[in-house]
């Protein structure tokens, strides 16, 4: 169980989220939706420790993670795809799901873990020597959720998995997202632009407006309420 | 055509020490974007160490680096907790501004402790072999030079072993390629970088060794800081394996160019590959963008 507490957050004088709190139960998909931003990937930043809440906290399966460093925060199981991929791209595709396995229990499932991935994105096994820069888009977006894999997280974040990629694809690796959410159960948590499909893929979801939380619930209700319809999908 | 072979082999084995120069410099500087331009310094006073070490303990130079590569280490880890670790949260350009300021007066320091110390005057470690040659069809190669070539290259391999081969060397490189990315994959980075910087520093071990078998005075500080920009620049910034080939290719061309132009233009030849470089190929052999 992850659970963000009344958080505060800001960058320098600036602050981009007003007591926020979300809780993300084991093996769900919760979904958090909201426009360009709204602070979503900030939301992200603060689980993984990246930020610093000036106020609240962030809880992860019961330890506090907000007062540790960020390097520690993925022994606690949780791990982030970040918005952009941000691959090593002048590294191999190898290289990349080796320092994805960087923390020491992951090091010792190493190929364990390889085997499984090679399993649930085929196409990376056929490029594991060649440069994660020269890789497709789709397939650098499956390098960056199986290089997250690689640590064996009981939690994966996930940031703006659909930016630059084909509808199709998209819809494909949000697929494989679920399997893996239903295979390993592995909690999920989506930050996505494109609310409709946010809202499909979660079991819960949660709006953020301005910095704060506008709503939540379960996605197939957020999806057919007046609220979402009108500032998101555009249906009136 | 023979005095051509002998003067380009001198420039080849030139060429290797000054990639050795570069090396440690060009490691922290891919890193972390530290300029330390007191490189030059470091290897300076590994080799008045090295003197020191021979001329009162008759210590054998080659030997010495056995323990004058990891006291340098230990120097690196010291200088970076006092002086340069408070750069780590500083953006890009200003970790470039800041160490370069840092180190410039840290290059003074050194070359003003070194004069103090071991005077102006020129010393060298005179081996039982230095000046032997080996005969190679008319072309003389004198042993210490061959040393110098055969370090050079087992330590860059080393390197690149240790960069592509263990998961330190590979944090050490994905650190060096995206700070945060590798924070989120339980990677710390200030540890990280604490452990190149320090490496880069022991790095001037070996060089150092290279420089005191030959006549050198606190003046060369400043010679080889210079060799080594030139090299960075040759090579691509950051790039580990462009710097044996850079510091070959600047030997090489320096050798060549005194051939033809004679002795006191020796400095020039390398200045102007340096510019040609900026101009017409900034991102350096290596070829990536800087």
């Amino acid at each position: 169980m992850l659970e963000v507490k009344n958080v505060d957050v800001s960058y320098g004088d600036i602050q981009a989220l007003w007591d926020v709190s979300l809780t993300a139960r084991d093996e769900e998909i919760v979904a958090l939706v909201g426009s360009n931003g709204a602070g979503k990937t900030t939301v992200l930043k603060t689980i993984t420790g990246v930020l610093k809440p000036a106020k609240g906290s962030v809880t992860i399966y019961g330890v506090r993670s907000d007062t540790i460093p960020a390097h520690k925060v993925v022994d606690l199981g949780v791990s982030l795809v970040p918005e952009g991929r941000r691959l090593f791209r002048d590294m191999t595709v190898l290289e990349n799901l080796e320092i994805g396995g960087y923390i020491g229990r992951a090091r010792s499932a190493k190929n364990q873990n390889l085997r499984w991935i090679s399993k649930v994105f085929p196409i990376l096994e056929q490029r594991f020597y060649q440069l994660a820069g020269t890789l497709s888009g789709g397939e650098q977006q499956m390098l960056a959720i199986a290089r997250s894999l690689m640590s064996d997280p009981k939690t994966l974040l996930v940031d703006e998995l659909s930016l630059g990629l084909a509808p199709l694809i998209v819809k494909n690796i949000y697929k494989t997202l679920k399997e893996i959410n239903a295979a390993r159960k592995m909690t999920v948590i989506v930050v996505e632009q494109n609310v409709r499909l946010a809202l499909e893929i979660g079991d819960r979801a949660y709006i953020l407006e301005n910095g704060r939380i506008a709503g939540e619930g379960k996605g197939s209700d957020l999806l057919n309420s007046e609220q979402v319809k009108k500032a998101y999908l555009a249906m009136k | 055509m023979l005095h051509f072979a002998q003067i380009f082999s001198y420039g080849l084995i030139s060429g290797a020490l000054y990639g050795l120069v570069a090396l440690g410099l060009s490691l922290v500087f891919g890193v972390m974007n530290y300029l330390i331009v007191a490189h030059g310094a470091l290897i300076m006073m590994a080799a008045y160490i090295t003197f020191w070490a021979f001329f009162y303990l008759k210590i054998d130079p080659f030997l010495f680096i056995v323990l004058v590569t990891p006291a340098f280490f230990v120097i690196g880890w010291i200088l970076f907790k006092i002086l340069f670790q408070s750069l780590m949260g500083f953006p890009e350009g200003e970790k470039i501004k800041n160490s370069l300021l840092i180190s410039f007066g840290l290059l003074l320091v050194f070359s003003n402790m070194a004069t103090l110390f071991w005077t102006a005057d020129e010393r060298a470690v005179s081996t039982a072999y230095t000046g032997k040659v080996f005969d190679l069809f008319g072309v003389r190669l004198p042993y210490i030079g061959l040393g110098g070539v055969a370090l050079a290259i087992i330590v860059i391999i080393a390197l690149h072993f240790f960069l592509t081969r263990t998961y330190f060397g590979k944090a050490i490189r994905a650190v060096s390629l995206d700070h945060e990315a590798a924070t989120l994959m339980g990677i710390n980075v200030n540890r990280v970088c604490l452990v190149a910087f320090s490496l880069g520093f022991a790095l001037a071990g070996i060089p150092g060794v290279l420089t005191s078998l030959h006549a050198f005075n606190p003046v060369v500080s400043f010679e080889l800081t210079n060799k080594a920009l030139i090299v960075l620049i040759l090579a691509g910034f950051g790039s580990i394996k462009g710097v044996l080939i850079g510091g070959l290719l600047l030997g090489a061309i320096e050798a060549v160019g005194v051939y033809v132009m004679g002795t006191p233009y020796r400095e020039v030849f390398g200045l102007i590959l340096f510019v040609l470089f900026l101009m017409f190929r900034p991102q350096g052999l290596a070829g990536k963008k800087a």
